[in-house]
This record gives structure tokens, C-alpha cells and sequence, in this order.
């Protein structure tokens, strides 16, 4: 038996995958623990999970895009969030003595809190954003990244080093039929899509889907409320021609819950329970819903926003299941025609259910828990400092 | 608008607005907002695809010696964030210039 600590930042969709793996992990008998925020993961890892708090900041993006996001994600949130994080760490190391640390590639304190101590550590890669690199033509912009990761290094008294990949695993929740044509580093174990140990998703109005009409689910995620209200709105007006023949489950859009002819609008879903009965998901292409929707075949409408979602967006088209649309300047006209050609073309769904075999094969969270006792199993590596 | 060569080569505040235009989808009245000091990520949203497409009619434009893409990869991330149309004409007309 071996012990994992889990490190992760206090971000849903980072988190969900890493509780996946946890529990795939622990089903094999092993200890594990996490480190980040109490009021974040308790609800989702349950009451009798052990937790070291690091306390909560919350990631708010405000609407940027492209570099402006990238550079606020880097300078505003995750590296002040290593700093603030790294002392609780360090005491969740000391106190729960770890075999192996399994750090979220964003939680960025757990590498360097391994690092430190000579730990054994494994890097989860719940994105696309480091797999994919999409400024890696772009040498002044990774110097900029290396640059802070090497102050946040210097500052924890540790010689500088790559936290985003650990040397002795880094696992995605890929498949190669997502990465083509990315620069993946060699070694990195794709594990495709991880599910279970979450706890149940909310109630849902079952009796109201109608069972004659297409079923199409939109969503932007939970971190894009303030440029959402006028993606709905143009969304609501495509779909509206459409309402004989769709029923649109709206999630999260502003305004609150509301049932109408065509229309079920809803603060939140049971997402993964709803896949099988949708024909289509129209999403800003955060990786997860992305995952889950090919994971059940479901073919994909994406208006990305910012970080890996452009990237995500144009590998699921690439892939042949599903289009990308620009999030802000899509018209009506021009959504309801994308939306139409996915429902009703088949190639889509034909091209996410190859996907689908991908990630059936690749093995989830089974794969994820091999590795990383291959990990606890390798002999313990020399400290630093 | 900055940009303009010696000799007139260089795009035109409304040639560069038009190629936006074209990228973008967007119709002409959105094209005559376009200025000089407009942020191509800030202002005009436009995403990395777009910034491609633009790099492409460029290129057919006024030839292979107008690489944007290659010009973005010296940038810096704050250079990037602040790249305005101006500043893409000074670079298509800096490499016509190179040219004679």
C-alpha cells in the first residue's frame, strides 16, 4: 500500500478528473489525501476524505481573451496562488508523508514542494493548454513562463526546474485522436477521460424532455458569467426557428430557470447523466464537457474563449466531430446553420464515436491508478537543498 | 495611419480594414471602425484563427517578404496584447521597404 497526496487548485474542472483518479486509486487499496481548498473539494470528495486546507482564491478571468488571459492566468492567479499555497503543502507533506505526490499541472506548489523534498511526484494534465502550447512558436512568451516559474522556484529555495512535467509521469485525459498535430512531449501517458468517484450530479425535470424532438445541451462553463448573457441571447435566437423540431437545455444562462416551448433553462445538470439523450452540445469547449460529450458520442458545437479552448475547438474539428464558431461575433443565422449541420449530418456523430472507442480503450482512470503505482513502486529519488 | 510607405505600397488604413473585414466575417460598417490604434486581441476579439487567415491575405497581397506570423514570434506577451492595426501596417511596410 502506498500513500498519494493529491494536489489541486480550487477550480471544478481540474478537480473533478483528479477526484476520478483518487478514487480509482484508493479502490486499489492505497492512502490518499488532498491538499487545496476545504470549501471546494469537501463537498465533492466527500466527508470522510482526509484534507490539508491551503486555503481558497478564487480564479476570476473577466472576460480576456488570447495573451491578456494567459498573462493574468500566470501573474494574477496561479503564481501568487503557488505562493500563497506552498506553506500548506509543505505541512500536508510532513504530516501525511507521502510516497507520491499527484499535482495538478496548474497547482503549481505541489512539484515544487516535491521537488524540494525529493518526493516521487506525478503531474495530472487536466487541459490542453501545456500539452498543446499554443504561443510555443513564440520564444519571448515561453521565456516570459519560464521566467516566473523560475522566481517561484528561486523564492521556495529550490534550484529551478519544470513543475508543469514531472519527470516521472505526467498523465493526460486525451487520446491521440484529440492531440494530432500537437507538440505532446514524449512519455506522456494518454489515459483518455476519467470518471466515477463523484458524488451525483443535481436533480433534473426528466419528465419535461420530449422524446420527439432533437435534444441540444448549451453551456459555457462556470467561469465565463460575465461574457455569457450575450452568447445565450444569440444562442436563444438561433434555436428559436428551430423549436419544433429541438429541445434546448440551457445551463447556467442568465435570467434563471425558465421552460418554454423550446426551451429548458437551468442553473445547473446532471451533465454526464443527460449525455446519452443528447444529439448535440453547443459549449465554449472547456475540456471537460468537451470529453464527456465524445465520451457518449455526442457531437460538438464550440465557441471558444480563451486558453486551451481555441485549441480544444479546432482539434474536435479537425477530428471531424464537431465545428467552431467565434464565441463573440457568431450571428444567429450563423449558429443555427452550424447547429443544424451537426444534428442532422451524421458524419459528426460517426467521427465522435471513433473518438469514443479511443477513449474506451485508452482506460480512464484504471490506466491513471497503474501508472501512478508504478510510480510508488520506482525507486525514491535524491533531495534538493 | 502609420504605415504608409514612401511610395504607396503599403496598406491602406481601409485595404488593412478591408482584409479585417474579411477575416472577421464582419460587414463594412464594423470595417469603418477599424483604426489605426485598434488592439487586434482587445478591441477587434480577434481570435488565433483570424490572426492566421490575416496573415494569409498579407501574404497574397504583397508577397512572401510579409510574414506577420514570423513577426508576432519576436513579440513579447506584452507587445502582443497591445498590437494594434498601426502596428501591423509599420511591419508590412518596414519588409516592403527591406524589399528595395
Amino acid at each position: 500500500m502506498s500513500r498519494f497526496l493529491f494536489v489541486v487548485p480550487p477550480l471544478a474542472g481540474h478537480i473533478n478528473p483528479a477526484l476520478s483518479v483518487a478514487h480509482a486509486v484508493a479502490g486499489r487499496g492505497h492512502e490518499v489525501a488532498w491538499a487545496g481548498s476545504e470549501k471546494f473539494l469537501r463537498p465533492l470528495a466527500g466527508q470522510s476524505a482526509t484534507i490539508y486546507r491551503t486555503g481558497l482564491r478564487l480564479y476570476r478571468p473577466q472576460g480576456e481573451r488570447g495573451f491578456t488571459a494567459l498573462k493574468s492566468l500566470w501573474e494574477s492567479y496561479l503564481i501568487p496562488l503557488a505562493r500563497f499555497t506552498l506553506p500548506a503543502v509543505d505541512t500536508a507533506v510532513a504530516e501525511f508523508q507521502p510516497d507520491v505526490l499527484v499535482v495538478d499541472q496548474h497547482a503549481v506548489a505541489g512539484a515544487v514542494i516535491a521537488r524540494k523534498h525529493g518526493l516521487r511526484w506525478a503531474t495530472l494534465a487536466p487541459t490542453m493548454m501545456e500539452l498543446a502550447r499554443p504561443y510555443r512558436s513564440m520564444p519571448q512568451v515561453t521565456a516570459w513562463l519560464n521566467g516566473l516559474l523560475a522566481g517561484l522556484c528561486s523564492g521556495a529555495g529550490v534550484t529551478p526546474f519544470d513543475p508543469l512535467f514531472s519527470p516521472h509521469l505526467v498523465l493526460s485525459f486525451l487520446t491521440e485522436a484529440l492531440t494530432t498535430g500537437l507538440p505532446v512531449p514524449d512519455g506522456v501517458v494518454m489515459a483518455g477521460p476519467v470518471f466515477g468517484g463523484r458524488p451525483a450530479g443535481p436533480e433534473f425535470p426528466w419528465e419535461q424532455l420530449d422524446p420527439g424532438r432533437k435534444k441540444v445541451l448549451v453551456t459555457v462553463g462556470t467561469l465565463a458569467t460575465d461574457i455569457a448573457a450575450d452568447f445565450y441571447a444569440r444562442m436563444t435566437e438561433a434555436l428559436e426557428p428551430l423549436a419544433g423540431r429541438v429541445q434546448a437545455i440551457l445551463v447556467g444562462a442568465p435570467g434563471g430557470p425558465a421552460v418554454g416551448p423550446g426551451i429548458l433553462a437551468l442553473p445547473r445538470v446532471p451533465l454526464l447523466d443527460l449525455m446519452p439523450h443528447l444529439d448535440a452540445v453547443v459549449s465554449h469547449g472547456g475540456i471537460n464537457t468537451v470529453c464527456e460529450a465524445l465520451s457518449h458520442g455526442v457531437p460538438l458545437l464550440l465557441a471558444p474563449i480563451r486558453h486551451d479552448q481555441p485549441v480544444v475547438a479546432a482539434q474536435v474539428s479537425a477530428a471531424g466531430a464537431g465545428l467552431r464558431v467565434h464565441f463573440s461575433r457568431a450571428r444567429p443565422d450563423e449558429l443555427r446553420s452550424a447547429l443544424a449541420e451537426i444534428i442532422w449530418k451524421r458524419k459528426f456523430r460517426t467521427a465522435s464515436s471513433r473518438i469514443m472507442r479511443s477513449f474506451v480503450a485508452a482506460g480512464g482512470a484504471g490506466t491513471a491508478a497503474e501508472h501512478l503505482e508504478r510510480v510508488a513502486a520506482a525507486p525514491a529519488s535524491v533531495p534538493e537543498g | 495611419m502609420p504605415g504608409h510607405d514612401a511610395d504607396g505600397s503599403a496598406p491602406e488604413a481601409g485595404a488593412l480594414a478591408g482584409m479585417l473585414a474579411k477575416v472577421t466575417g464582419e460587414p463594412a460598417s464594423w470595417a469603418r471602425q477599424v483604426s489605426a490604434g485598434s488592439r487586434l486581441e482587445g478591441d477587434l476579439l480577434l481570435d488565433s484563427l483570424e490572426v492566421a487567415a490575416l496573415a494569409g491575405l498579407l501574404s497574397q497581397a504583397y508577397g512572401d517578404r510579409v510574414d506577420l506570423l514570423g513577426f508576432l514570434a519576436g513579440l513579447g506577451i506584452d507587445q502582443l496584447i497591445e498590437l494594434t492595426v498601426g502596428d501591423v501596417a509599420a511591419y508590412v511596410a518596414r519588409s516592403l521597404a527591406d524589399l528595395q
